[in-house]
């Protein structure tokens, strides 16, 4: 009985088969989403960017900076490319743990950089301050690059859309902690590692949370 | 059967596919049959149930259509289609799970007679019935009553087979079922 429902099934499926173009290589199109997020935060960026005050927060510790610039970017970039190859089927799931090494020396940097300013006298602030305001600007950030995003990995319709929506939001989260690196006019604080982790955990958290709205399930 | 053998089917798997992508009717009819020993393998081995097994199957045969796009031709085959069949595995036994732990079947509950001979339908009766009853529709209507409310497909799934859109499908699936309540209450089974 079901052997007859399933040949019923597939000769309707073939008499309706409708041509489809193969999408491109799930590199190409991580690619081409990070092009237009690198140009978008990079017009940002010259508009509005601060390089004074962050050559003067960062001085005689410029590669402390460039190891967290880097690692902040490696983590946005490989969560994304690690996205488009999970929005695949048959893709290594090995992708899903891509970006958390990155991930994890992105915090260790941070971390050892709020210990060295307490070594130079800057004290224990346990205040949250401006810090607030780095929540909102990653949080707004993210908020504005998630949709464009969403709108590529859905495409795929992907069969498990929760690991691409989590591996999204932390790519268009750390994508927006980098940005703000040009525009945080203090040095950073335990606390604000502290609110930075959480405005990062909010973003993956909705950007999962809305996986079976905003990516089309297969 | 080995994985050498469903390596060498992996080559002409990938052609049959890839002519699909282009439209070809009958490249996509073989490769869908061709696939099914393999899918219904690893559904076999996931699932638990024969019957639960079979549903995957055709479950997979739906999202194979949706993701076939997905495909990127040269690449080998088994992996994507293997990637789904587990996939729908996971999903069908958590669904049951669920349907399960929410759900008691109860042979008896379905007995309205105290005779059991009473219980038991016509022969012919219920393809009459069915017949009197869609008379009238229209053959989208007949065909969203027959996907939506007899073979209790989903939306999504009945608008792959049939071609509509999710949102024609519900308004034939409201009006064929307004016009069969019409057709019911006038011409009441003799």
């Amino acid at each position: 009985m079901t052997s007859l429902r399933t040949d019923s099934l597939i000769d309707r499926l073939a008499a309706g088969v409708a041509p489809v173009r193969p999408l491109p290589a799930p590199e190409l199109r991580a690619l081409m989403a990070l092009a237009t997020i690198v140009a978008t935060a990079a017009l940002a960026v010259a508009w509005f960017g601060d390089f004074a005050e962050l050559r003067n927060r960062y001085s005689g510790r410029e590669t402390h900076l460039a190891l967290e610039m880097a690692a902040i970017l490696a983590t946005a970039a490989i969560a994304i490319v690690a996205a488009f190859f999970v929005s695949i089927p048959g893709r290594s799931k090995r992708w899903i743990a891509a970006p958390i090494p990155f991930f994890a020396g992105w915090l260790l940097v941070t971390g050892l950089g709020c210990y060295g300013n307490l070594g130079r006298g800057g004290g224990v602030e346990w205040e949250l301050g401006e810090s607030l305001h780095c929540l909102a600007f990653i949080v707004a950030t993210s908020a504005a690059l998630a949709p464009l995003l969403v709108w590529r990995l859905a495409c795929a319709r992907p069969i498990d859309p929760l690991p691409v929506a989590l591996l999204a939001g932390l790519g268009v989260a750390a994508s927006s902690a980098f940005v703000l690196q040009f525009f945080h006019p203090f040095t950073v604080t335990f606390i604000d590692l502290a609110v930075h982790l959480t405005a990062i955990l909010v973003v993956v958290g909705t950007v999962g949370l809305l996986n079976r709205h905003t990516l089309v399930r297969a | 059967m080995t994985s050498n053998r469903w390596h060498e089917h992996g080559d002409r798997w990938g052609e049959l596919l890839a002519a699909a992508q282009r439209g070809d009717s009958e490249a996509y009819r073989d490769f869908l049959r061709a696939i099914i020993p393999f899918v219904r393998g690893i559904a076999r081995r996931r699932c638990w149930s024969e019957q639960l097994s079979e549903d995957v199957v055709q479950d997979v045969l739906l999202t194979v259509h949706r993701v076939r796009h997905t495909y990127q031709p040269g690449r080998p085959v088994e992996p994507w289609l293997a990637a789904i069949v587990v996939r729908r595995s996971i999903d069908a036994i958590r669904k049951r799970g669920r349907i399960g732990a929410k759900e008691v079947f109860n042979e008896l509950a379905y007995e309205t007679f105290a005779d059991p001979g009473a219980n038991e339908p016509l022969d012919g009766d219920a393809p009459r019935t069915l017949a009197r009853m869609t008379r009238g529709l229209s053959q989208g209507q007949q065909e969203a009553i027959e996907l939506v409310k007899i073979q209790e497909l989903t939306l999504a799934e009945a608008s792959v087979i049939s071609g509509q859109s999710i949102a024609s499908l519900k308004v034939n699936v409201h009006r064929a079922m307004k016009k069969l309540r019409l057709n019911l209450s006038k011409d009441p089974p003799a």
